[in-house]
């Protein structure tokens, strides 16, 4: 939340879309007070938050979970000819979740080549020019909201208000 | 309506839920600016320590193509408008904990084998242009001045009354000059004539323009750190 707050503070002093003419977003949707103070959080959440992807990705990896829990090649053929209802369901759930993974990576690698073009030149190289760059680094997190809006609206329908709450219960 | 308690206590998965919502609505709405300063206190020596570890092997970073210096995209910005130098009565002063200071005259400048640089200029507030520089290498000018084995930092004045200070190893990257000349003219006014930073490890406001005077020190005075850096700008700014 942090993040995203303080990256729209950032936004808005030139806007990723428009430039100086752009559209900015309203102050109550920043955090920091200003640019200096949106830098603050920005820079000390990136940590938190790039730390607790490392975290996820070494525990799906001792655990094994990379194996079951993502989407695979026989969610792909339920997906195309299964009849099982409840399978591609699970199948769709599962696409859904393995593919915002990319997406929270990205968000790391596409930040850190803006926050150090130029020592990580080579990573800041992978997105062409300095304008795509931050086009790509905005756009991982209208895709992460939608994504937890399309998980929640299809919990929702999988198993309704009772799967939902369950997943919150110990 | 019976059927409907309420508990009249809070359950611990309660009073977790409402932590969790009042800080999420305390982060939103307090802005609370100690609190921004307290994180930027904690973050900045971290980040520094990072920006550090990344320009320690001091290595050269690869040039952009001529074709592409868009000079549109470069935006003036100033604090103060542009101060009027006259370019004959100008003269850059190099001093400090060094052996030798000088003063030197623009032609006395243009005397020193020039350098030249195509990188991306990028500025704290989120644009970036890819530019020209011509001029003198700052690590040249240390050589003619020799620091101490006490220097730590670069200060930097400028006529406007701009101030910046640096780390050494950022100053004396053998990409960082003083320019005299941006996209193949002389430099313009506004970008800084007579003479200018430049350097592509560093954000935009750390590249001070109409710079007069630059002094090797062990030590930044109190409330020297810069003009941005002072409020509230992270004092680094390496890219």
């Amino acid at each position: 939340m942090p993040e995203t707050t303080s990256g729209l503070q950032i936004y808005n002093a030139t806007p990723v879309f428009g430039g100086k003419d752009g559209w900015t977003f309203p102050k109550w949707a920043t955090l920091g007070g200003w640019l200096a103070g949106g830098r603050n959080w920005h820079f000390a959440a990136m940590w938190v938050y790039a730390f607790t992807l490392l975290i996820y990705g070494i525990y799906i990896f001792l655990t094994q979970r990379w194996k079951r829990k993502f989407f695979s090649g026989q969610d792909l053929k339920a997906l195309q000819v299964g009849q099982n209802s409840k399978r591609r369901t699970y199948s769709w759930h599962r696409l859904i979740y393995t593919g915002i993974i990319p997406v929270l990576i990205l968000a790391i690698f596409s930040g850190l080549a803006m926050y150090k073009p130029a020592q990580l030149h080579w990573l800041a190289g992978l997105f062409i020019n300095w304008d795509i760059l931050r086009i790509v680094h905005f756009l991982t997190v209208p895709i992460s909201l939608l994504f937890v809006l399309v998980h929640i609206i299809m919990g929702i329908r999988a198993g309704g208000l009772r799967l939902t709450r369950s997943m919150f219960q110990p | 309506m019976n059927h409907i308690k309420l508990p009249n206590y809070l359950t611990r998965r309660q009073a977790i839920q409402l932590l969790g919502m009042s800080s999420i609505g305390y982060l939103l709405s307090s802005c609370s600016s100690e609190l921004t300063t307290k994180v930027g206190e904690i973050s900045e020596p971290l980040n520094q320590s990072f920006g550090e570890l990344l320009i320690k092997k001091q290595l050269l970073i690869p040039e952009f193509s001529k074709s592409a210096i868009d000079p549109k995209a470069l935006l003036i910005n100033s604090y103060e408008g542009t101060p009027e130098i006259d370019p004959d009565k100008y003269r850059l002063t190099v001093d400090g904990e060094v052996k030798f200071p000088i003063e030197l005259k623009l032609a006395a400048l243009k005397q020193i084998p020039p350098a030249s640089i195509v990188m991306q200029h990028v500025c704290v507030e989120g644009w970036a242009a890819i530019v020209q520089w011509g001029g003198v290498r700052l690590r040249d000018l240390a050589k003619m001045v020799q620091p101490q084995d006490s220097v730590k930092y670069v200060l930097f004045e400028s006529a406007d009354k701009y101030t910046e200070s640096w780390d050494l190893a950022s100053a004396i990257h053998p990409q960082t000059l003083l320019a005299y000349q941006m996209n193949g003219e002389p430099l313009p006014d506004d970008n800084g004539a007579p003479l200018r930073l430049a350097t592509p490890i560093k954000l935009g406001y750390k590249l001070s323009k109409w710079v007069t005077k630059v002094t090797f020190t062990s030590q930044i005075p109190k409330g020297g750190k810069g003009y941005w850096e002072e409020q509230g700008y992270e004092w680094f700014g390496g890219i």
